[in-house]
């Protein structure tokens, strides 16, 4: 057997892919970021990772899920606690298992994946709030309210833009992956209708499971590399309900279901963030309230049909014909 | 033996009885037709033999190995699959999209990539032309073709169609009788059908099976049946059935 | 025994408010399946209304029910005018719904936390520490009449169902909207009505909250997830199941901290209530919620 260019994946993009993360791998160096841009830029991959992977469920399988801080912030305290107990290991190694154990959280959640629509959506309020409060009070594995410290260096705090840059590449590759193949066309069949997809041979429950738990895991190491990032990390912080709103808030503002819209919605996200919480803090949690509303109501693809919408005039402009008498 | 057989099959809803002790065998090759009045049990047995529903009690057996109680999906894989009175297309995908969700599921029966079963199907129920339609832009009777077109991408051994004929025009009628005893001929695929539409069920038919109350009433030919006075009766009320004898 | 005692009489009263919670959650959901997620930012509404009232104007609380009732059930009927009502055909009951009310309580916040700051308030009033003796134990006035309105709302809820024309054009557009269309039953206005209730019910749980807890902009999350908790486990429609299920979660809730850290028994209704939506999804009275 010989290997072939897989046909769902088209050279262009393939190509405009790779040249986009070489650019993002060069760009301290050659624009010479700013330690405060290098910060903001490291923070934004990993909230793209974490977005990109709450879309595979949220988007693709259509659903809504309320609790994705439970495994972001068990990936984080796994990679703490393996980092605190063996300090010479590989922190990628940490990370992983941080994954790994937010992947299994993940699956322990099955019993929740028969809900559908609303329900689950309650049900993943009710467990990622009773993992915050369990976890808080489970101060031999997370310090309670104390919190953790880690030991990081500012080295690897440094090094962590390309580790991050890597893990959104991965993600970004994988969503577009899933949405191209086989896995994404079953995937949108049970969003559309569990029933009708069941009546054709499709399991719900075996795809739901899978993605829930690839969706867990990948949250997991994004988990893990805040936290390395951070060097100190506190259970309220990363298992608060905020963080699990800020997955639905980054992909819904940048296009649910779309392959690149959780990366448009999580930069607008950290960029306004930033913005908001520097100059307005009063006004962080309507704007983006406001933004859900009107997305919601007039752009169900978010930034995403925005752009589509502004793009067709503009093509239509481009391909005009070049005879085309002028008025 | 039978492909598929139903032993003392039920299905209780509380204190209804919506399929009461039924027994029926499908040959390989056959076409059996399920009649019976509004209320009969046709499309609750039709959910019970695809797996959509648990039975009460009795069950279903596939070349003699009992697949009830296994859910509607893995029963697909293994040959079994139904399609329904009220299509229900997948709105977000494209015809083609529609029926290769479909041919992924064939469970070893059937070779070739997925996406070429499912444009050949396609070529066999009359779709050839509209792949890349979304459903919606199909009229009924081609969303009609596309539900057979689903169902038959997942190449069963069993198909199981619940009123197909019903609610198209007489032309379109005609065709898809003929693709129906197509399906049998060329495809080889044995069919259950529920029809209301008499003139169809009783022409496509090799045999008859008859529906009353959740129990089966009469069984045979196509002749055979509406001569059974049981059936008069649950079709035109008692009066009638008398005059007829 | 004291001890139990004093913590039956405890959950009972609890269970009032956590009825009178539910009921505006399971109405909205039961007539037009849509989960009302501002349903909490309604509550912390209700609660700061019945503050600016007392605070400022000097209205008891208890005498400020109709005013806050009022104020909400105008509320309730604007968001459905403005928001609900212009969702997407086919995505009311889906995520769309969700997010958008979600959108609605987070605006809800930010008002509140621009007019009144993000500090702990509370409503104190002259009896806010008065109590009596009950079967041996100190009740708080305050409480009590809390009970007594969780007693009296529901009996007032079912009246209006039962025997007013509004009442039962609501429960004929709950059980199948297209065929009140076909009758000539004017079907948004129905909707808009029952969210007007709905959110008019929350606004009184917020006020009637406001004079035994402390609150602040975030107040409400709590409470939306126990209404929660209530309207699945007691199954829509019921009054009566509504009544049974807020007794449940708050015997549950008040006696696990016999076995479980203080700190853990807001965990207990989080727990309870993913552990209903799993294995009784029906509640204790029927209604299938699975989809």
């Amino acid at each position: 057997m010989s290997l072939r260019w897989p046909e769902i994946v088209p050279p262009r993009a393939a190509l405009a892919f790779a040249a986009g993360v070489v650019a993002l791998a060069v760009a301290p160096w050659v624009l010479g970021l700013s330690p405060y841009s290098h910060n903001l830029v490291t923070l934004a991959f990993l909230m793209v990772s974490g977005a990109l992977a709450w879309n595979w469920m949220g988007g693709f399988v259509g659903q809504v899920s309320f609790g994705h801080a439970a495994m972001f912030g068990l990936g984080g305290f796994v990679a703490a606690r393996v980092l605190l107990a063996a300090p010479e290991l590989p922190a990628p190694l940490a990370w992983i298992a941080g994954g790994l154990v937010a992947g299994l959280f993940a699956l322990g959640a099955h019993p929740t994946l028969r809900l559908r629509g609303p329900y689950f959506s309650i049900a993943t309020i009710g467990v990622g709030e009773a993992a915050r409060l369990v976890f808080t009070y489970w101060e031999d594995f997370t310090g309670g309210s104390s919190g953790l410290s880690l030991p990081i260096d500012s080295d690897m705090k440094y090094r962590l833009y390309w580790w991050g840059l890597g893990l959104m590449a991965l993600v970004a590759a994988a969503s577009f992956l899933i949405r191209r193949s086989t896995l994404g066309l079953q995937l949108l069949a049970i969003k559309a209708d569990v029933d009708a997809a069941a009546d054709v041979g499709v399991s719900a429950t075996f795809y739901q499971d899978l993605v829930f738990c690839l969706s867990g895991a990948v949250v997991g190491v994004s988990g893990g590399l805040w936290a390395s990032y951070f060097s100190f990390i506190e259970p309220n912080d990363m298992f608060g309900f905020d963080r699990s709103i800020g997955f639905v808030l980054m992909t819904v503002i940048g296009g649910v279901g779309t392959v690149f819209g959780p990366v448009l919605g999580a930069i607008v996200f950290v960029l306004l963030r930033q913005f908001l919480l520097a100059s307005y803090p009063q006004l962080y949690l309507g704007l983006y309230g406001l933004l859900l509303i009107f997305i919601i109501l007039f752009e169900p693809l978010g930034l995403t049909g925005l752009l589509l919408r502004l793009s067709r005039p503009l093509r239509r402009w481009a391909d005009r014909p070049a005879a085309a008498p002028s008025p | 033996m039978s492909l598929l057989e139903t032993r003392a099959l039920s299905k209780h809803f509380g204190g209804l009885r919506a399929v009461d002790a039924v027994d029926l065998a499908l040959h390989p090759g056959e076409i059996l037709g399920v009649i019976g009045p509004n209320g009969a049990g046709k499309t609750t047995l039709f959910s019970l033999m695809a797996g959509s529903l648990p039975p009460s009690d009795g069950e279903v057996l596939l070349e003699g190995q009992r697949i009830s109680g296994q859910p509607a999906h893995r029963l697909v894989r293994r040959g079994v699959v139904r399609t329904h009175q009220i299509v229900r297309p997948f709105p977000n995908l494209s015809v083609l999209e529609n029926v290769t969700v479909a041919a992924l599921h064939a469970g070893g029966r059937a070779e070739g990539p997925p996406r070429e079963r499912a444009r050949e199907v396609l070529e066999f129920v009359g779709l050839g032309d509209r792949t890349h339609a979304v459903p919606g832009a199909l009229t009924l009777a081609g969303r009609k073709r596309l539900e057979l077109a689903r169902a038959l991408a997942t190449a069963p051994r069993v198909l199981l169609l619940d009123e197909v004929v019903a609610g198209v025009n007489p032309a379109e009628a005609m065709t898809l009788a003929a693709l129906i005893r197509a399906i049998r001929d060329r495809r080889h695929v044995a069919v259950i059908m529920i029809e209301h539409v008499m003139p169809a069920v009783m022409s496509l038919s090799d045999r008859v099976v008859v529906l009353d109350h959740g129990k089966k009433i009469a069984e045979g030919t196509p002749a055979e049946v509406v001569k059974h006075p049981q059936v008069i009766e649950a079709y035109l009320g008692k009066g009638h059935a008398g005059a007829q004898a | 025994m004291e001890r139990f005692v004093d913590l039956a009489v405890s959950a009972i009263l609890l269970a009032g408010l956590y009825a009178t919670m539910a009921y505006g959650l399971g109405l909205i959901y039961g007539v037009l399946r849509v989960v009302n997620l501002a349903h909490g930012g309604v509550i912390m509404a209700g609660a700061y209304l019945g503050w600016v009232l007392h605070g400022s104007l000097g209205i008891d609380p208890y005498l400020s029910i109709p005013l806050v009732v009022l104020l909400s059930f105008g509320l309730g009927m604007a968001m459905y005018r403005v928001l609900v009502r212009h969702l997407p055909r086919g995505a009311a009951g889906g995520p769309a719904s969700l997010l958008l009310l979600f959108g609605v309580w987070l605006v809800l916040r930010n008002v509140a936390y621009l007019l009144f700051t993000g500090n702990d308030q509370a409503i104190r009033t002259s009896y806010s520490t008065r109590s009596l003796l009950v079967l041996g134990t100190h009740v708080s006035v305050n409480r009590l009449a809390v009970l007594v309105i969780a007693l009296v709302t529901p009996a007032l809820l079912q009246l209006l169902l039962r025997h007013s024309h509004v009442g039962r054009a609501i429960r004929a557009v709950a059980q199948n909207a297209d065929s009140c269309t076909l009758v000539g039953v004017d079907v948004e206005r129905i909707y808009t009505l029952t969210f007007g209730i709905g959110t008019a019910l929350a606004g009184l749980a917020g006020l009637l909250s406001a004079t035994i807890f402390s609150f602040n902009p975030g107040f409400g999350s709590g409470e939306l997830l126990k209404s929660f908790v209530v309207v699945v486990l007691g199954g829509l429609g019921s009054v009566l199941g509504t009544g049974v299920a807020a007794l449940v979660l708050a015997v549950v809730e008040v006696f696990a901290i016999l076995v479980l850290p203080s700190y853990l028994t807001s965990a207990v209704g989080f727990v309870m209530l993913v552990l209903v939506l799993v294995f009784r999804p029906g509640g204790l009275f029927g209604h299938r919620v699975l989809g």
